[in-house]
């Protein structure tokens, strides 16, 4: 044993210094990178994205995460994602509820961005489709319940296209209408101001994912 | 000894902080950040996150395409990893934790430089093959940047756990052999015309450049084989050396000049 230590001159503590020491902490370092970066980005489910976002999954591949949308955005709607959206870190998003989008008609979000990560295409605000407006708490909703509320569709910069208000006889009373807001999700925008704007301490509209529009098996 | 590019340098970084620290002033000149940016409406791009955009994003954006050019030829020209050494903030931080680790005196083992150009190659594959944009995921150089531009401190830890491998175990190792933009640019930086020249006459082998270089396998070699420039492209152009020289051997060569032959006679 001692013969064979002699001629090479490194002992047992400077190999374990020098060569082993180092690709062990950057593993460790990686690894505890990978952990907390490397999740998936829709972890948390639905993630609203600036209007002109491409699919999820590509969106996040073509985000450079640079935030020339959020900066270009006069309302500060778009918010920069943090480390706890995995690999979505650094990429746009909004919260409805606290500053939705506003539709600007010129669209600036998309005119900065550099990447086509926001599809430059689109250029008419009617065509933005960053998700679908849906009344997940009918029970709860006012106007369901036949009071006079009705703000999410005053609200609407697509009044009367992505929220109709449909009369119907309020057969509880037996004497008044209930004015149900109606979305049309062919139609909806996805900006959230309906979200934002509902008076409950709860929203009862809420943006969700866009579901394809399916055509109705029954041509009638 | 004196500290010309020094002095130049750290307010060339510096510049690049307050450039993305900007718009919170509510300057509007610029844009972005290093992924992308606005500069007094020119449009520039980090070509590694146009490649990763490109591939994993599958768009093609004319422009965009343009304003990536526009940065590699920028680059190109000014010597490759002087995006390193001149304007990357992590470049910026990194230098200043090496002082620490050398008061300390801890952490001297190294990777290979060539490392770096191994991630750059891991970060094409992964993008290619999940689609995940790996280097703009993890980029120190992004968290800082929207650190400084948004205030989104969280995922500083990141670079706090580099600096901290940096000083307590491996040397600047991020910067010199993991960062793939560094390795991207040091691909460039090879045959880019900017470079550190060497005078052999006025050489008086006090070796305070080989101390003052943060790449020394790059500098070392060429001085030895008598090389009129330093060709390697993991020369960061930081121009240390070319400040600590005290007979100005060492100097900034504009142009290619042909390999000195070794004649051994």
């Amino acid at each position: 044993m001692a013969a064979e230590t002699s001629h090479t001159n490194i002992t047992r503590r400077q190999f374990l210094k020098g060569s082993a020491i180092t690709p062990l902490a950057l593993m460790l370092a990686g690894s505890g990178v990978a952990a907390v970066y490397l999740r998936p980005a829709s972890a948390s489910g639905f993630t609203l994205r600036p209007p002109g976002a491409i699919e999820e999954k590509r969106f996040l591949s073509a985000c450079i995460r640079c935030g020339k949308c959020a900066q270009a955005c006069p309302y500060q709607s778009i918010k920069m994602a943090g480390g706890d959206a995995g690999t979505g870190i650094g990429t746009p998003f909004i919260i409805a509820r606290d500053i939705p989008c506003y539709l600007c008609s010129d669209l600036p979000c998309i005119k900065a961005c550099p990447s086509g990560a926001l599809d430059k295409k689109l250029e008419d605000i009617e065509k933005v489709r960053m998700g679908t407006a849906v009344i997940i708490d009918r029970e709860t909703c006012l106007s369901i319940r036949g009071l006079r509320c009705e703000v999410c569709y005053r609200q609407c910069p697509l009044i009367d296209k992505a929220i109709t208000i449909e009369p119907r006889h309020n057969t509880r009373t037996g004497e008044h209408t209930i004015m149900e807001p109606v979305i049309h999700k062919e139609k909806c925008a996805g900006c959230g101001i309906c979200e934002k704007s509902c008076v409950l301490p709860k929203s009862v509209i809420v943006v969700q994912k866009s579901v394809e529009i399916q055509k109705d098996s029954y041509e009638f | 000894m004196n500290s010309k590019w020094w002095i130049l340098r750290r307010t060339v970084q510096l510049a690049i902080l307050a450039l993305i620290a900007s718009p919170l002033l509510g300057m509007t000149f610029f844009r972005g950040n290093l992924a992308a940016a606005d500069l007094f409406g020119l449009p520039l791009a980090d070509p590694l996150a146009f490649l990763q955009a490109l591939i994993g994003g599958k768009v093609f954006v004319p422009s965009y395409l343009g304003s990536a050019l526009l940065v590699v030829a920028f680059y190109f020209i000014l010597g490759g990893r002087s995006f390193c050494g001149w304007v990357c903030p992590v470049g910026l931080i990194t230098e200043l934790g090496d002082k620490l680790r050398l008061r300390l005196g801890s952490g001297e083992s190294t990777l290979p430089l060539a490392t770096s150009r191994w991630s750059l190659g891991l970060v094409l594959l992964t993008v290619a093959a999940t689609g995940i944009p790996l280097f703009e995921v993890i980029s120190p150089i992004g968290i800082i940047s929207r650190a400084t531009a948004f205030m989104s401190l969280m995922p500083l830890l990141l670079l706090a756990a580099i600096l901290l491998v940096e000083i307590v175990v491996s040397r600047r190792v991020w910067c010199r052999s993991l960062c793939p933009l560094g390795g991207f640019y040091s691909v460039l930086a090879r045959f880019s015309p900017i470079r550190v020249g060497f005078d052999k006459e006025r050489c008086t082998g006090c070796n305070d450049c080989l101390l003052a270089c943060p790449v020394e396998e790059v500098l070392a070699p060429s001085l030895e084989r008598g090389e009129r420039q330093v060709t390697d492209g993991d020369c960061s152009r930081c121009l240390a050396c070319v400040d600590v020289c005290p007979t100005r051997a060492l100097h900034i060569d504009l142009f290619y000049k042909k390999r000195r032959t070794e004649h051994i006679s």
